[in-house]
């Protein structure tokens, strides 16, 4: 059982509670089937409307997350469940990728190249829609578009990485490179 | 090989144009005058509704026929100094102080949810009537002497017409309900009356006399 | 139906939120600025194509307010030359112009779509029409023509270079297409600020004002500028092209940048 921290504990500049953002943790932990970390702690700095999210560390699992990633963009300051889903979803599913081998050759996250970032959060938010939750596809074609390429082969590389599963590092910077040089992007 | 000093009759067989037309000039002007007014009446109308009116998709048809229509009071406006009237505004004039209480009671409503009403007033009733005079003054004015007219005419009933679909269809989505339809009849049976006591959009006579006989 | 409509009344359907331009302003994160970033929008950013889809929709919204402004002017006002008044062919312009907003709203429907975004998922900021409601239609005419419709140049030529840089050819395409009217629009408002306002000094500073006070809201807080880093770029060959002097060009530069250093 993953125990869920977030910090802070009291929110004054939006309108979260903890209690909410830790409901929604543990639900994608186990409706996604994440449960290799004894502990996940989620910095929050609510001063930033910004999206912003990183893994601070694996052990024990931490992610720094500004306020924007889990605002609900129709009601300022409010929190969005599946915002909230989305971001706590794609960050423990790549500490998990990276833990679980098959990764081990990716780089770090400040090495990634804004395609293969692309690249990762689609296989990852395609695997959060198999698990349940809303994916948002069409936001996720136009960033994927933006990184490969406005072409069908970026649309068929797309297609790929939403719907996989199991892959490693090499497999998935490979679709993600030869998506970039039928675009022309390489 | 044609040859080209050979005379040839100045109106081809099947050019069967005649004089005189039953309109003059003062009165084609007359009507081209409350065609104005009411394409004005009907454009501004329509440009005031846009923000009231919560379903996008009708906002922005509303957007779109605004501009029809004021294009059509532009042609209006345009004819009527070729028609000697040289201050155009002295003839953009409602035809009788009914019409402007039929134009008072279609642009009354306001609230969002009056949409119903106010489609039913400009696409049941105001453009089936204006589609009706079109057609009248285009089959029976000139076509020789008042063809610009009739020129104009035909592509505002063109843009009349199509508006007309548009706007039906979109009547048609809204109703949802018996009480919808009661809604649609009791709304278009108001405004019908007051237009029947206007005599139609220039007046008595707007579409004719149906009764009038040859010879009498 | 009423003259004159309030801004909070505009009808919507469910799907819209509305945020008042105060309560952005008031939000304690954003230190009064009322926006959240002050980077230049290109591919290279990490945040660009969300960044890229919330200005699509704020463009979206705008045109929706710009169509309901230009059809209050054409019903709000009765035709004539006196005070409160406008003439025919004015009305005849913003029904044109109606149009071509309700195109523009059917333009960023089909590109929010191509961009992944759904009809209201950012919230909507009224300030635009606000502008619109003007009881003076030379204020009303430069307000909107003058002013938001010269925003919209700069920031239709900041969306278009987007989508040049990333590729995007339907972006790229609908931005050019929509720039062609705002800047028909804009040239509108400046035609007919002289007309009305001829031999009127008054009245023309007044207006010039009123267009400077708008101006200076949407700079926000100096986002819109000349710098190369503006995240939202002031278009000099197109402002000129409808109808502005080089003059006022400067003037609205210097805002941006009075209000980037405030």
């Amino acid at each position: 059982m993953t125990t869920v921290n977030v910090t802070p504990s009291d929110f004054t500049m939006v309108e979260f509670r903890v209690e909410d953002i830790v409901a929604v943790a543990e639900r994608v932990i186990m409706q996604a089937d994440l449960s290799g970390f004894d502990q996940l702690n989620i910095d929050i700095d609510e001063a930033s409307p910004l999206a912003r999210a990183s893994i601070k560390s694996v052990d024990p699992l931490t992610l720094a997350v500004e306020g924007g990633a889990f605002e609900d963009t129709r009601r300022p300051r409010q929190l969005s469940e599946d915002r909230t889903a989305d971001t706590i979803g794609r960050y423990v599913l790549k500490a998990t990728d990276r833990i679980n081998g098959g990764f081990s050759d990716a780089p770090s996250d400040d090495d990634l190249t804004l395609a293969q970032s692309v690249a990762w959060d689609v296989y990852c938010v395609g695997r959060l829609v198999k698990a349940g939750f809303k994916g948002q596809r069409k936001r996720r074609v136009y960033q994927f578009r933006n990184r490969h390429g406005f072409t069908d082969a970026a649309d068929a590389a797309f297609d790929e990485l939403w719907t996989a599963s199991g892959l490693t590092w090499t497999e998935l910077e490979t679709i993600s490179a030869a998506a970039c040089e039928a675009s022309g992007l390489s | 090989m044609t040859d080209p000093s050979r005379p040839r009759a100045p109106f081809a067989p099947w050019d069967r144009r005649e004089l005189p037309g039953i309109f003059d000039v003062d009165e084609t002007a007359r009507r081209v005058g409350h065609y104005k007014w009411i394409e004005t009446k009907l454009f501004e109308a329509l440009g005031g509704w846009v923000a009231t009116v919560p379903e996008l998709d009708i906002k922005l048809r509303l957007g779109t026929h605004c501009y029809h229509h004021a294009w059509h009071a532009e042609l209006m406006h345009k004819r009527l100094p070729e028609l000697r009237e040289m201050k155009p505004d002295r003839l953009t004039v409602p035809p009788n102080d009914e019409m402007v209480a039929f134009v008072d009671a279609l642009t009354q409503p306001e609230a969002a949810e009056l949409t119903l009403e106010k489609l039913v007033g400009v696409y049941r009733v105001l453009i089936p009537h204006k589609i009706a005079a079109y057609t009248y003054h285009r089959n029976n004015t000139s076509r020789i002497t008042d063809a610009p007219t009739i020129r104009s005419l035909d592509f505002m009933l063109q843009d009349e017409f199509d508006d007309w679909r548009d706007g039906e269809m979109l009547i048609q989505s809204l109703i949802e309900t018996p009480e919808d339809v009661d809604r649609a009849a009791h709304r278009q049976a108001e405004l019908e009356k007051l237009l029947l006591a206007a005599g139609g959009i220039a007046g008595p006579g707007t579409i004719g006399d149906p009764y009038a006989t040859s010879g009498e | 139906m009423r003259k004159s409509f309030p801004a909070d009344d505009l009808a919507r359907d469910e799907r819209f939120n509305r945020v008042s331009q105060a309560e952005r302003v008031q939000d304690p994160r954003l230190g009064g600025s009322g926006t959240s970033s002050r980077a230049k929008l290109t591919p290279a950013l990490r945040s660009a194509p969300d960044r890229a889809r919330s200005l699509m929709h704020g463009i979206f919204t705008g045109e929706i307010q710009a169509l309901e402004g230009a059809g209050r002017t054409c019903f709000d006002f009765e035709i004539g030359a006196g005070e409160g008044e406008v003439p025919f062919e004015l009305k005849l312009d913003m029904a044109r112009q109606c149009w071509d907003e309700a195109r523009h709203c059917e333009i960023s429907v089909m590109l929010a779509d191509h961009m992944g975004t759904e009809l209201g998922e950012f919230t909507e900021n009224t300030l635009l029409y606000e502008a619109a409601c003007n009881t003076d239609p030379v204020l009303r005419l430069t307000g909107v023509n003058r002013a938001l419709e010269g925003l919209a140049i700069d920031v239709f030529t900041t969306m278009k270079d987007f989508g040049t840089i990333a590729g995007d050819p339907v972006l790229e395409f609908c931005e050019d297409w929509m720039l062609a009217d705002e800047v028909t629009h804009v040239k509108m408002g400046s035609d007919w600020l002289r007309n009305l306002t001829a031999g009127d000094r008054d009245r023309l500073d007044r207006a010039l004002e009123f267009q400077r006070v708008v101006d200076k809201l949407f700079s926000f807080n100096g986002l819109r500028g000349e710098d190369d880093e503006s995240p939202i770029q002031l278009t000099r060959r197109f402002r000129e092209m409808a109808g502005f002097t080089d003059e006022e060009i400067d003037d609205i530069a210097e805002l941006s940048r009075e209000a980037a250093a405030s």
